[in-house]
């Protein structure tokens, strides 16, 4: 009897590598990290029942080694960073905190780059953005709510973003799928226009102000038809109709363009299973130094904008630039603290500046037919900011819209600007916030 | 459920103002018997503090190897003198510099800081117990470095107490020089002649003032600056 069972145990340790290398995007976020900044970001699924955290342990227990590169810690080599499995006991579920999206230390957490936290009927997930994506984060969550749902006595099929438990991850999965894709013959250069950036007052270490704003798909999307664009197309143009208008009530000295970052999920246009990061940034601007721009001008720049970047080729061009520098054989041999060093003056000196505000759109998420009737909402949140601004997140499930914004400044100029405009439009928008600051000066 | 007037968005009934414009909530109507819980918890966390267990683990063990084998050669191998009570001791100097660092990071600076004296002081003291000359000890060191560490206290007391910029730093490592140097020739001038005489150091004493009292005249014109910023702001 004992042979199979080597044999077997053999079979899996060379099925599971005993490393990875951090994928494309992931290299830039660990560099970014700071005493009071790491790169997380936080999915949140609200369920119609409250939390038993003992049961949603044992579910993280059952589903998380089924995700071999999210059970991981991260290390230093000498030329690039590296993950490493975790078989430290763990992550265990917490009690959530107002202050989420916090910093996290390589070193604590027993390693873990994923916290689970309850609160009520809300399960949230965050993840250190060198583990993956949005997409693959919420891969791995609802695998996990799925089994809590078993747990509690639901028949839940695997299907979609639920994936079996016991099944053995597939090679693709734990790809770095940029690499299969950066093959195209020339490398556009990247843009690199000083944006307009949000000059506010820092919150103290450490705060994140949250604004969620929810709403009905159906009247978002009727407005957005009025105006001839998809509902992404159309919270973009608000978000950039927000900002113009803070730059101008900032009377600022020099006037620059107004830029989103947003990244774009490239498994719609290179197939892919990859549960790291696979996405890419296109930047939809408007500059308000050739004219003054109505709403309606703004939305036709969006429409086109997109429309013109948003394909497999200059997709793939992307991929191909951003690729050709972790390719380039001098770079592979520079030290990593020298390394660490350019790409954080790069980044803070260049592409933080790219941008004035982060928008994501995780469009609409589906759900196994069974596991519909368990869901309220969901929220997701980009995290902290790395400058002093405010970043959006959206994502939609069946009729709710969950528009959500997290931001480190005291000011809330761009989200009332942005709220207000879809109030004006039409759309029925409720808030919730974990702001309460200032009540007590008023009152 | 409660709009806000000026924004015109509902508003979640646990908020007591609007998130976007500041304006409260006034509801005469609302039950607050009827209200649900608030959609997001009003603890705070802080950050995880990282342990460096590890580090103070491997400093000690370091510190204390090195401790011991040199004991075992001047014991056993070089045993003319009692050279090795001088490794010993700049190993403990060396642990107690790193307490605030690696092993107890809680410690207050101030405690740290005459922690680092009496560790010195000590260190000295050891030194001029194996030489067996204690004069210098007395009348030299123990001065010198109860003045230093006095200096260390005030000049952490000042960088806490007060905003720190470029100027004030400057300002107080001058002032400090300035007083050090003058202590350090009054205590040699003692030992050596046993009078105060004051030779090297009123060059730098001189040097000095005329530094500080233009980091100071810097200061006071920054303050000026700021009130006629503060009024005229636009």
């Amino acid at each position: 009897m004992k042979k199979p069972i080597q044999k077997f145990t053999l079979k899996r340790k060379a099925e599971r590598p005993s490393w990875y290398k951090l994928d494309l995007s992931a290299i830039v976020y660990p560099t970014l990290q700071r005493k009071d900044f790491s790169s997380v970001y936080r999915l949140s699924i609200l369920l119609k029942e409250e939390i038993k955290p003992d049961i949603l342990q044992t579910a993280i227990d059952r589903g998380l080694p089924r995700f071999p590169t999210y059970k991981v810690s991260i290390k230093r080599g000498l030329f690039w960073r590296y993950l490493e499995p975790n078989n430290t006991s763990g992550p265990f579920v917490q009690k959530d905190i107002r202050n989420f999206c916090m910093p996290m230390p390589f070193r604590s957490n027993h390693g873990y780059l994923i916290r689970f936290y309850y609160y009520q009927n809300r399960i949230s997930m965050e993840a250190h953005h060198c583990l993956g994506d949005g997409s693959g984060g919420m891969c791995v969550m609802l695998t996990i709510v799925a089994e809590y749902l078993r747990l509690l006595g639901h028949t839940i099929q695997n299907e979609g973003m639920v994936l079996d438990i016991h099944q053995t991850p597939d090679k693709g999965e734990l790809e770095d799928s940029y690499m299969r894709y950066a093959n195209s013959k020339v490398k556009p250069p990247r843009p690199q226009e000083k944006a307009y950036r949000v000059r506010g007052t820092k919150e103290p270490f450490y705060t994140l102000n949250v604004i969620d704003g929810i709403m009905s798909v159906q009247e978002v999307m009727a407005v957005a038809k009025k105006h001839h664009a998809t509902i992404t197309e159309y919270l973009n143009a608000v978000l950039l109709y927000a900002l113009l208008q803070k730059q101008e009530d900032d009377k600022v000295f020099t006037l620059r363009p107004v830029k989103l970052a947003m990244p774009i999920n490239l498994r719609r246009f290179f197939p892919s299973i990859s549960l790291r990061n696979f996405i890419t940034m296109i930047y939809p601007s408007i500059d308000p130094r050739l004219g003054d721009y109505s709403f309606d001008e703004i939305i036709a720049q969006v429409h086109h904008y997109m429309r013109y970047y948003i394909n497999d080729k200059f997709l793939r061009g992307d991929i191909t630039t951003n690729a050709a520098t972790q390719r380039h054989p001098i770079i592979r041999v520079i030290p990593l603290f020298i390394k660490d060093f350019t790409v954080r003056q790069f980044y803070t000196k260049v592409q933080d500046r790219n941008s004035s505000a982060g928008l994501t759109n995780m469009g609409a998420l589906k759900l196994p037919e069974s596991m519909r009737p368990f869901v309220e909402r969901f929220d997701i949140y980009m995290g902290q900011p790395f400058s002093p601004r405010t970043n959006c997140a959206i994502i939609s499930f069946e009729d709710t819209l969950t528009i959500n914004f997290a931001s480190s400044i005291v000011e809330n100029d761009v989200e009332r600007y942005f709220f207000r405009k879809l109030v004006q439009d039409g759309i029925h928008v409720k808030i919730e916030s974990n702001r309460d600051n200032g009540l007590e000066v008023l009152l | 459920m409660s709009y806000c007037v000026h924004c015109g968005v509902e508003l979640e009934e646990n908020l007591k103002q609007c998130p976007l414009c500041n304006t409260p909530v006034y509801d005469p109507s609302k039950r607050p018997d009827l209200i649900k819980a608030a959609p997001f918890p009003s603890e705070k966390a802080p950050v995880e503090k990282v342990k460096r267990k590890d580090l103070a683990i491997l400093l000690s063990v370091v510190l204390i190897s090195t401790s011991a084998t040199c004991t075992l050669l001047n014991i056993l191998v070089f045993n003319q003198s009692l050279w090795s009570l001088f490794i010993i001791g700049v190993c403990a100097c060396i642990w107690i510099f790193m307490i605030p660092v690696v092993i107890y990071s809680r410690l207050p600076i101030y405690v740290s800081v005459l922690l680092d004296g009496i560790a010195l002081g000590s260190y000295l003291f050891l030194i001029s117990l194996v030489t067996n000359q204690d004069r210098w000890f007395f009348e030299l060191a123990i001065p010198i470095v109860v003045l230093f560490t006095i200096q260390m206290e005030v000049f952490t007391y000042f960088m806490r107490r007060f905003p720190v910029s470029f100027v004030t730093t400057a300002l107080y490592t001058f002032i400090h020089i300035a007083v050090f140097c003058v202590g350090l020739e009054i205590f040699i001038s003692i030992f050596l002649h046993g009078s105060i005489r004051l030779i090297w150091s009123t060059i730098v004493l001189t040097i000095c003032m005329i530094i500080i009292i233009s980091l100071i005249t810097i200061l006071s014109r920054q303050r000026l600056r700021d009130s006629i910023r503060k009024r005229l702001h636009f």
